[in-house]
């Protein structure tokens, strides 16, 4: 038998009483828009991830990053996230015209507590929103604009117990495999060799915008 | 995003608000010490801790070594560096700064014309100042849509009747033409503003001699160069040969090869990017440089005349 089958799945009421009850303070910093705090974690934050889903709930996680501060905060409800140069699969624009709902992860460098915003989203390409996202003399061609719905800070354990913002566990990524290495055992294909396909990594990754 | 070699950190030491959406940063060495010189005209670098690079044109006095002063508007379609200045830099932050650069500065002249409208005073009122103090006659006329965006009024009204505030909003524009007058010769015109301002100034001395205009522009002047052929950049410090495309830029094509240049407004205003042109002729793209300048270049927008351009890369 597989190891993803046959084990017990517990329900709401189950998995509730494993974990326990959170803090009756633990609500209260749930926020129904971006307060000073949380607009000041966006504005130095280069780094967040994104989840949406599709129309039968199907989800994607995808990173995005670029100068800090680079998803906008328009005003206190709405954040603002440019579309920079990617593989175009568009697997979040995709789902966000199925469904709305997304979920978005910001990190600031150094800071072990992460934002988490909960809101809904569309794509757009309105000429003013894409001159505000405009980097290195490159406008994106979309945006994406979500009203938020949640915001809050998640607390820092995780990042404390992974270490990940510490120097000495950078040793980690000599042992994974280059990126040509995984298109190149995922395609199987003649022709798309890993070497070749590292190079094409590393002359895509010149070009930023 | 791009890192910079270079610069300084300096102290935010005071921000206040010399008019409503512009806000002026005091900037000062965190130990003390005197900052480089600098002449009216002139701007600097400033780089924020979220890496956003912009040039600011210098408004505080020469004579003060000890600080710089910087005025920054907050743009509606802030592209992120405006609207961290306004939100975010405080009192005690720290922002990375270059040596200031100039490609707007003062000459010798019998008389001044300056022009300025809105933010665009920045630059222009150390020149006032110095003419001021240098007992050159001069007048200023400085355009605003409102009086609440006129900045430095405080200063600006000590200086008397040589100065004309005009709130276009309800005073309707300036009759620049009429205002430059028609004393030509050895007068030098001064002008700072949005590039329409900048356009209907540079009608009213239309005719004027050569070299009596000068303007300090914040956006490229609109220019037809026709197709961009490609060319090489041999790069003579790095020992490399760059093979710059039709469709690529000189700066980004050097970097692409790992050559290290300095990048700035990527317009071909600021001159942050100016690089040392050994041979061949280059092509000025920018809003800085004129067909008789062959030693340097602008390398963000600037391109090659010849197949092949030596560089001091």
């Amino acid at each position: 038998m597989p190891w993803r089958t046959g084990h017990r799945r517990l329900g709401a009421a189950e998995t509730r009483g494993l974990l326990g009850e959170p803090d009756p303070e633990t609500r209260l910093k749930i926020l129904d828009h971006l307060d000073r705090n949380c607009l000041t974690f966006i504005a130095h934050s280069p780094f967040c991830c994104m989840a949406t889903a599709d129309a039968s709930g199907a989800t994607d996680c995808t990173p995005r990053g670029d100068y800090p501060g680079f998803v906008r905060a328009l005003d206190e409800r709405t954040l603002l996230i440019p579309d920079r140069l990617g593989n175009k699969l568009g697997d979040s624009f995709s789902n966000i015209v199925e469904n709305p709902h997304v979920g978005l992860l910001f990190f600031v460098p150094g800071v072990v507590e992460t934002l988490r915003v909960n809101g809904r989203a569309y794509v757009t390409d309105d000429g003013d929103l894409r001159t505000m996202l405009e980097q290195d003399d490159v406008r994106p061609e979309l945006a994406t604009l979500v009203e938020v719905d949640e915001a809050y800070l998640h607390c820092g354990r995780s990042l404390l117990r992974s270490r990940l913002w510490e120097d000495d566990m950078r040793d980690l990524a000599q042992e994974i495999p280059s990126p040509g290495t995984f298109w190149a055992d995922a395609a199987a294909t003649e022709g798309l060799d890993a070497e070749r396909l590292d190079r094409l990594f590393d002359d895509g990754y010149q070009e930023l915008y | 995003m791009m890192t910079r070699a270079g610069g300084r950190l300096l102290t935010v030491t005071g921000i206040d608000r010399p008019a409503r959406d512009i806000v002026a940063l005091h900037l000062a060495d965190p130990a003390g010490g005197p900052l480089p010189e600098w002449e009216p005209g002139a701007h600097i670098d400033v780089q924020l801790i979220t890496r956003h690079l912009r040039q600011y044109s210098l408004c505080g006095s020469p004579d003060d070594r000890t600080g710089y002063r910087i005025a920054v508007l907050r743009e509606r379609l802030s592209r992120g560096a405006s609207a961290y200045v306004h939100s975010y830099l405080d009192v005690g932050k720290k922002v990375r700064v270059w040596e200031p650069r100039n490609h707007f500065g003062l000459r010798p002249a019998e008389r001044y014309v300056f022009l300025a409208a809105g933010v665009g005073i920045t630059p222009i009122l150390p020149m006032v100042m110095r003419a001021r103090e240098a007992g050159v006659p001069w007048r200023l006329a400085y355009s605003v849509r409102t009086l609440e965006e006129a900045a430095f009024r405080d200063e600006l009204a000590e200086l008397g009747e040589a100065v004309t505030l005009r709130a276009t909003g309800t005073g309707g524009r300036l009759d620049l033409g009429g205002f430059v007058g028609d004393l030509r010769e050895g007068t030098g015109v001064y002008c700072c503003g949005s590039p329409g301002f900048v356009e209907a100034a540079e009608k009213a001395v239309a005719g004027w001699p050569e070299g009596s205009f000068h303007a300090e522009r914040f956006v490229p002047v609109p220019r037809d160069f026709g197709p961009s052929e490609p060319f090489v950049a041999v790069c003579a410090r790095s020992d490399v040969r760059v093979r710059v495309d039709a469709g690529v830029g000189l700066l980004a094509a050097l970097r692409r090869e790992g050559v290290r240049v300095a990048g700035g407004c990527l317009k071909g205003v600021c001159g942050s990017c100016a690089v040392t042109v050994l041979d061949g002729v280059p092509q000025h793209r920018d809003s800085l440089l004129g067909p008789g300048t062959l030693d340097r270049m602008h390398a963000c927008v600037s391109r090659a005349a010849t197949p092949e351009i030596v560089l001091d890369v």
